[in-house]
């Protein structure tokens, strides 16, 4: 109910047609990667999965990473552009609440993205690959793991975006901050904890180095201490106004 | 009469300024308060205090017997609000706005075409509300502040940016507000004019404290008294404002 008012509110933003466009983009960077040097990839002695993972994953995950700054920039720009996050707070609701359900739909929309990225995986398996249908459960799991990378950077972005007024200073604190996590080394395990940087790794990878459970444990731990970081904010930001 | 608004010493100090000092104000139940003072005596400050955007330093208040934090939600209810410069999704059209607070307020669909039609937005309804003119923004405000009739209405000068035909619509619309939906009405301004022709009550405020409470034939009275000039109560009020800014510069 409150979920589907956050919804409208982003009518006419072009928010949910930039996911669309941009997922669908993003989907043909490994289609295309493939399509034009398709030897270099099948001659590999590797499944298939892990090597569209290791051509393609840097740049989806960067991608997405900005999928995440732009798309909750927008999502706070319509509050704070004309002072409607005034009205808000002067209404009987959770301000709490309102910035779960934005979360919730920056996360919606890139589980969206995510699929889309999946289902082009699956159509290059298919096509250059002759993979059998093992590869479906072992595809969940890949974007599974990705998700869960996500969601510490998808927090984080949020509460930058719900704290500068200014959408400028909050795209370009994410910007700098994408960038930082490109530039990182994705075999360095305590840099890669860096909440950016994470998304960047893949399970093939972790599996190599027995990472998974490292991640995972940093994620949950991201995802707690910055939810408890949002409560901090919401009731000191009341004290202090 | 009973107070629906009283206020005990509130202070609001920003870092080192003091925008609202001591202030003991009483807003009785059926009544239009006008809340007079010029830009920066600390109205805005006042005003958003009670609905809780901002936390007094020291100093409380109570809003119908109810306090903030314990009884925000409850409190926010019984209030319609429009606070400085308005506020709304310029994304969406005016009845979309509306649709939104309508949502959270929890009121039946048609308070939104009955406070377009009160405020007259209702032929401009579907229009983007960042293509309406400040006038038509500042209606949209007083609609969203109007939705489903609160009991208490929190207005801060609601006729600004209006045309002289608006602001008089606006008034006389404010001034039927109390009979017509039995609620209390704070307004501010920084015009006297203005808040001799809608208020019942009057406080003026000067740099954040309350130089006057009472009625208008009560502020006559007072200018009387004290040697203000009378014939002309814009010059009473400005007469007012500049001794209290003397007596402050001379304290220095
Ligand atoms: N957030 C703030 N931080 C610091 N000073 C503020 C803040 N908000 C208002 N003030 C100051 O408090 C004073 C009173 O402001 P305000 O309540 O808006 O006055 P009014 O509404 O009567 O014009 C002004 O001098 C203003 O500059
Ligand atoms: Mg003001």
């Amino acid at each position: 109910m409150s979920l589907l008012l956050e919804i409208k509110k982003l009518k006419r933003t072009g928010f949910f047609p930039a996911f669309l466009i941009g997922a669908i983009l993003v989907a043909c960077f490994p289609i295309i990667n493939t399509a034009v040097r398709p030897e270099n990839f099948i001659n590999q002695n590797l499944p298939a999965l892990d090597i569209l993972m290791n051509a393609n994953w840097q740049m989806i995950a960067m991608l997405n990473m900005f999928f995440l700054v732009i798309g909750s920039c927008i999502i706070y720009h319509t509050e704070f552009a004309d002072h409607a996050m005034q009205k808000m707070e002067a209404l009987p609701q959770s301000i709490g609440k309102l910035f779960i359900n934005k979360t919730l739909i920056l996360i919606g929309s890139i589980i969206f993205a995510l699929i889309i990225e999946a289902a082009s995986f699956i159509f290059c398996a298919y096509y250059w690959f002759n993979t059998d249908n093992s590869f479906l459960p072992d595809i969940l799991k890949y974007f599974g793991y990705e998700f869960i990378l996500l969601i510490p950077a998808a927090l984080l972005i949020m509460i930058i975006a719900s704290l500068c007024q200014n959408m400028w200073i909050s795209l370009g604190i994410g910007v700098i901050g994408v960038f930082i996590a490109t530039m990182l080394p994705t075999d360095n395990l305590i840099l890669s904890f860096f909440p950016f940087a994470m998304p960047f790794q893949t399970l093939n990878n972790a599996i190599d180095n027995s990472w998974i459970s490292p991640f995972l444990i940093s994620s949950g731990i991201q995802t707690i201490l910055f939810s408890i970081i949002e409560v901090c904010i919401l009731k000191v930001r009341r004290n202090i106004a | 009469m009973v107070n629906m608004i009283e206020t005990k010493n509130l202070t609001k100090i920003y870092s080192d300024f003091t925008a609202v000092s001591n202030l003991n104000l009483n807003i009785k139940k059926g009544r239009i308060y006008g809340f007079l003072g010029p830009n920066g005596a600390g109205k805005s400050t006042t005003m958003k205090m009670f609905l809780g955007l901002t936390k007094p330093t020291s100093g409380s208040f109570q809003i119908d017997g109810m306090s903030y934090p314990n009884d925000r939600m409850r409190v926010l209810r019984k209030i319609g609000s429009f606070i400085e410069s308005p506020a709304f999704y310029g994304n969406l059209s005016g009845e979309e706005n509306l649709d939104i607070i309508r949502k959270i307020l929890g009121l039946p669909k048609s308070s939104v075409s009955d406070s377009l039609k009160t405020v007259g937005l209702y032929e401009h309804r579907k229009r983007l509300a960042k293509k309406y003119s400040l006038g038509m923004k500042q209606r949209l405000g007083l609609a969203g502040a109007l939705l489903g009739h609160p009991p208490i209405l929190i207005l801060d000068e609601p006729t600004n940016g209006l045309d002289p035909a608006g602001i008089h619509e606006i008034r006389t619309l404010i001034r039927s507000l109390p009979h017509k939906y039995d609620c209390t009405v704070l307004v501010s301004s920084h015009l006297l004019s203005e808040i001799e022709l809608m208020a019942d009550d009057i406080g003026i405020l000067n740099h954040g404290r309350l130089l006057f409470e009472g009625t208008l034939s009560e502020l006559k009275q007072y200018a009387k008294d004290s040697g203000l000039p009378i014939d002309n109560l814009e010059d009473t009020f400005l007469a007012m404002i500049e001794e209290d800014n003397l007596k402050r510069g001379s304290k220095r």
